[in-house]
């Protein structure tokens, strides 16, 4: 059986995928984009989980507690590895929200439609 | 530590340094930031010289971060390795050689510009991104050097963001990269899941006889993704658009270094030494070389009719990446095979060939753009007699990419031609039907420059001494590299060809670990 948060993670991706191909306002694509980034981190930390029995995971510190009571811990390799994608999304959100006011300045619409004046 | 581990983490230092402490330069003085940035990239060509001569030396390097060996006190590999063999090494000079060309001539192309105290960083952030990517061993880390390179390449891009055509340019390329970024995270979360390692090497280890259907849409994810940042035919439009809106020296990099590095070079690197033997080599192979085709037709014939001379340089570009794609494909559809190992020489050798060519044509654009003001082939009549250095360079470089005999273009498109007549004639016609566009784009242009002269071109000059040195180095490097294309292709792109084939060799390399 799949794990329900796979299946919530790729939801999530097609519906930014979905948006990023119906959506015409500049704002949303950027959304569109930032919902994708959220659905991958979303598969990539449920990758870490860890589950014995009905004893959820613990936080990967050794702190005694874990091996006292045959708890696992849950991966910290996706932890970090989200961290980073996290930050790189937030960047790639930052730089694309400056675009778009740019792209205001310009056009006076953030109507991607109207964005067509390269040709050729 | 021997000194070949102290020295190779400065290719990433160095341009990082870099980087950050140019602004602060820049308070003191323009002269002196200059002076720094062109030593800080001289330095990381030296250092990527240095490590390229090693490899050539004595064979694949590993290194790994912060410690001795990748493995600590598991028995597989846990740390963030760099693995380095002859295809990573040249690629990796081929990256800082063209970056200090572009970087030499913007000191006079850009300045005009004001922004520079954000320029410099950008471009040298650019830098690190393609040198990372080049030579990590592991996936994620070469995830965060991608997005380095794209972020620095996006902001380029729409650098001059008082035009329209900059900031139009930077939301297509933006939109269409971070898609394709995602498309590859996904890609290394689903093969993370399945393997639990991001090691490159330790996956094809683990990959050999127990090929999951999730590590094939792993493949066809990084595959999109992948092919989406080189610009392949079905999603090349952003290329068009983003490279002539750039600054030239930034379109010089974009065109001759972005896409192969953040691109083909991770492609076949994904194809090759993850995946390699593990998957239906015939049906991928086929996959890459039906793409191929298609990028190499579309791309050089709608180079024919564009009158942008930038526009028509970027779609010559999509063309190119056609032929490199062709090399990669007809290597693994015919893997391990003599034709796949020459087939794959020739994608190495035209990727370094094309690198030097594109950016010597942007780079010539760009002088013509600085002297006249446009780049309309209408408006560049008989640009011949007034900026007779600039154009004989244009010439070159125009039959380079061709594929004219003395010249460097020659040997590789001649390689690319052979193996692939040789793979399936069908191809090999289809490659040549391909370079007859090439040439119609081309000769048109020299035709324009040699016309007669108007009122506008009578006034060009040649550049200054900043913008002509590169031009002129890359003109001399394209001449000599095409006096040598048989002992070329013989000592470094055949053993770079088997290298990457070599998938053995890879994971072995790795599990020799240490120092």
């Amino acid at each position: 059986m799949i794990p329900f948060q796979y299946i919530t993670s790729f939801l999530l991706i097609f519906i930014g995928v979905y948006a990023l191909i119906y959506k015409r306002n500049l704002i949303k694509l950027i959304l569109a984009l930032d919902i994708i980034d959220s659905g991958v981190n979303l598969l990539l930390i449920s990758e870490g989980y860890r589950i014995a029995g009905n004893l959820p995971g613990t936080a990967p510190i050794y702190t005694g507690y874990e091996t006292l009571k045959g708890v696992p811990m849950v991966g910290p390799l996706p932890q970090a590895l989200v961290l980073t994608a996290i930050v790189i999304g937030v960047s790639v959100t930052a730089l694309a929200v400056s675009l778009a006011i740019n792209a205001y300045r310009h056009y006076g619409s953030l109507d991607i439609r109207k964005m067509r004046r390269l040709r050729g | 530590m021997s000194t070949i581990h102290t020295v190779l983490p400065l290719i990433v230092v160095l341009p990082l340094l870099g980087a950050f402490s140019s602004p602060i330069l820049d308070l003191i003085s323009r002269k002196l930031k200059e002076a720094w940035i062109l030593a800080i990239s001289a330095g990381t060509l030296g250092v990527t010289g240095y490590v390229f001569y090693y490899v050539f030396k004595n064979g694949p390097l590993l290194y790994t971060m912060g410690a001795t060996n990748p493995f600590g006190h598991a028995n597989f590999p846990i740390r963030i390795v760099w693995e380095i063999d002859m295809f990573n090494a040249l690629m990796a000079l081929t990256v800082a050689f063209v970056s200090l060309m572009a970087i030499i001539y913007s000191v006079e192309y850009m300045k005009r510009d004001t922004g520079l105290e954000k320029y410099y960083p950008l471009i040298l952030i650019l830098e690190l991104g393609m040198l990372g990517i080049v030579v990590t061993g592991d996936l994620f880390n070469f995830y965060v050097f991608l997005e380095i390179m794209s972020i620095a390449s996006y902001a380029l891009v729409a650098f001059r963001n008082d035009t329209w055509e900059g900031i139009e340019a930077g939301v297509k390329y933006m939109m269409v990269g971070a898609l394709a970024s995602s498309f590859i995270l996904l890609g290394i979360a689903l093969l993370y899941g399945q393997y639990g390692t991001l090691t490159m090497a330790y996956i094809a280890y683990k990959m050999a006889g127990h090929m999951t259907t999730t590590a094939k849409v792993a493949l066809a994810l990084l595959m999109a993704g992948l092919l989406f940042k080189s610009g392949s035919v079905p999603v090349h439009m952003w290329l068009a658009d983003a490279h002539p809106a750039a600054p030239s020296s930034v379109s010089a990099m974009l065109s001759g270094l972005v896409i192969k590095a953040g691109g083909i070079y991770i492609l076949a690197r994904i194809l090759f030494s993850i995946y390699g033997p593990s998957i239906n080599v015939r049906t991928v192979g086929w996959i890459v070389i039906i793409f191929a085709c298609l990028t190499l037709i579309v791309g050089n014939a709608m180079a024919v009719v564009q009158t942008d001379m930038k526009r028509l340089l970027a779609y010559s570009s999509v063309g190119q990446m056609g032929y490199i794609l062709l090399g990669v494909g007809i290597g693994l559809a015919a893997y391990g095979s003599n034709v796949g190992n020459l087939a794959l020489a020739g994608a190495i050798y035209h990727t370094v060939n094309h690198a030097l060519m594109k950016a010597l044509l942007f780079l010539i654009a760009g002088a013509v753009i600085h002297a006249l003001g446009t780049r309309n082939l209408n408006d560049l009549s008989g640009i011949a007699k007034t900026m007779p250095v600039t154009s004989f360079a244009f010439i070159i470089g125009a039959a380079a990419i061709i594929g004219m005999p003395p010249l460097n273009g020659f040997a590789s498109k001649w390689i690319l031609y052979e193996s692939s007549a040789l793979f399936n004639p069908v191809i090999g016609a289809i490659a040549i039907i391909g370079t007859a566009f090439c040439t119609a784009a081309y000769v048109r242009v020299i035709y324009t420059f040699f016309g007669r002269p108007n009122s506008l071109t009578m006034k060009a000059k040649d550049p200054g001494k900043s913008m002509l040195i590169p031009i002129i180095i890359l003109t001399v490097a394209i001449i000599v590299m095409g006096l040598f294309p048989w002992t070329i292709n013989k000592d470094f792109m055949l053993p770079a060809a088997k290298a990457l084939v070599n998938q053995m060799g890879y994971i072995h390399t790795l599990f020799a670990g240490g120092v």
